[in-house]
């Protein structure tokens, strides 16, 4: 009974669960520990994949 | 006036746009509304033939009628973290929020009726063919003899969920995937399935619309297997792209009818230079473009976002709608 595209799917991979950084309600930002806003690395967001189309999947469809 | 940013405190592309919000000195003010009632608070007034509404999160305070514009991100599902959630609870709140910013005369990024309508992957299909963009053959069925049908026509085909959801339990992720030629089709008959005939494609092109700004990035194809770029290993980088004038005119007509003020737009670009549509993302990510690219997409949204006055595009499901 199962549906014909679920023939096609595969266990959901997960992101890390820790970040190294957190959100900060007074900048309305994330901030790494030393301080600096995450958004600003270019290059850890990359190594992070937070920011691709499979990211936040979950929750979101619209990738 | 102060720009509204409905996302989730992880959401670090939205900080990407918050960054450059800060440097021009725009008021923002960001909340989630699954912090609703712990963390967000609202209150609106009707009386004496008017309206006054406020929202609070995070210490700030912004009066409805003070907004320019607002940005439907990555918002929670409202209440969700509420002391004691329930779906009374959420449908109360989403009625509350969603329908006193209703009222307001911000700008959207996107209207939710808009975005509710475009989610609609058979309907982007549709209008897609009506802008003239190109439509690779597709069929939406339930009945396995109308997909046996469409493979003999189309031997050559892909599989991809209709609404592009996954299934979480388990969690499971339902990348576009080739189709046998000798597939068994009997399991169509339980669930709408849909399936597209593959487009032998040289690049994927992600083009992101901002307002009447474009930005394209395209990336070379791998392996001939690789379907889904977003669950293949990445072997390309993207890279900009320039936007073909009778696609960017299509997209053009498109976002209209559609009433979106931004778009994320998938194709798959053929041996013949052809960008054949597949769908698009009305809040589609866009960080990964920018991080690789290097295209101002984030500063693009946040001048929209900053820009004063009605948008007379933002009026959704309006009586100018080509397709309903």
């Amino acid at each position: 009974m199962q549906p014909f595209a679920l023939n096609y799917a595969r266990p959901a991979a997960t992101l890390e669960a820790t970040t190294p950084y957190a959100y900060d309600s007074g900048m309305q930002l994330n901030v790494l520990r030393d301080g600096r806003v995450a958004a600003r690395d270019h290059a850890l967001m990359r190594e992070l994949g937070t920011t691709t189309s499979t990211a936040g999947s979950k929750t979101h469809f619209d990738d | 006036m102060t720009v509204l940013i409905l996302t989730c405190e992880e959401d670090v592309t939205a900080d990407m746009v918050v960054v450059h919000l800060n440097a021009t000195g725009v008021p923002v003010v960001r909340l989630d509304p699954a912090d609703l009632t712990d963390g967000v608070a609202l209150s609106g007034e009707y009386v004496h033939g008017g309206f006054r509404g406020h929202l609070s999160a995070g210490g700030r305070l912004v009066g409805i009628s003070g907004l320019r514009s607002i940005w439907v991100r990555r918002p929670g599902i409202p209440a969700a973290r509420a002391a004691a959630p329930s779906e009374w609870l959420t449908e109360e709140s989403a009625q509350a929020l969603y329908g006193m910013l209703r009222g307001s005369d911000a700008r959207w990024m996107n209207h939710p009726d808009a975005a509710r309508r475009a989610r609609h992957k058979p309907w982007q299909l549709r209008l897609a063919q009506r802008c003239g963009l190109p439509v690779p053959a597709t069929i939406v069925t339930t009945f396995p003899q109308a997909a046996r049908e469409f493979a003999e026509r189309y031997p050559d085909l892909v599989v991809k969920p209709v609404s592009g959801a996954h299934p979480q339990d388990p969690p499971r992720a339902v990348p576009t995937s080739r189709v046998a030629p000798d597939a068994d089709f009997a399991a169509v008959a339980f669930g709408p399935t849909l399936l597209q005939r593959r487009v032998a494609k040289r690049a994927d092109i992600r083009l992101t619309v901002v307002g009447e700004t474009m930005l394209a990035a395209r990336k070379a194809a791998g392996a001939e297997d690789e379907v889904d770029v977003r669950f293949a290993p990445s072997t390309s980088p993207w890279q900009p792209a320039d936007v073909p004038p009778r696609v960017a005119a299509a997209v053009r007509d498109y976002l209209r009818a559609a009433e979106l003020a931004y778009g994320a737009f998938d194709f798959a670009e053929d041996g013949d230079g052809t960008w054949w549509f597949l769908e698009c993302n009305q809040s589609g990510q866009f960080g990964f473009v920018e991080v690789e690219t290097g295209q101002p997409i984030a500063r693009s949204i946040a001048e929209w976002l900053a820009r004063p006055g009605p948008d007379p595009r933002s009026r959704a499901n309006g009586a100018d709608t080509a397709v309903s």
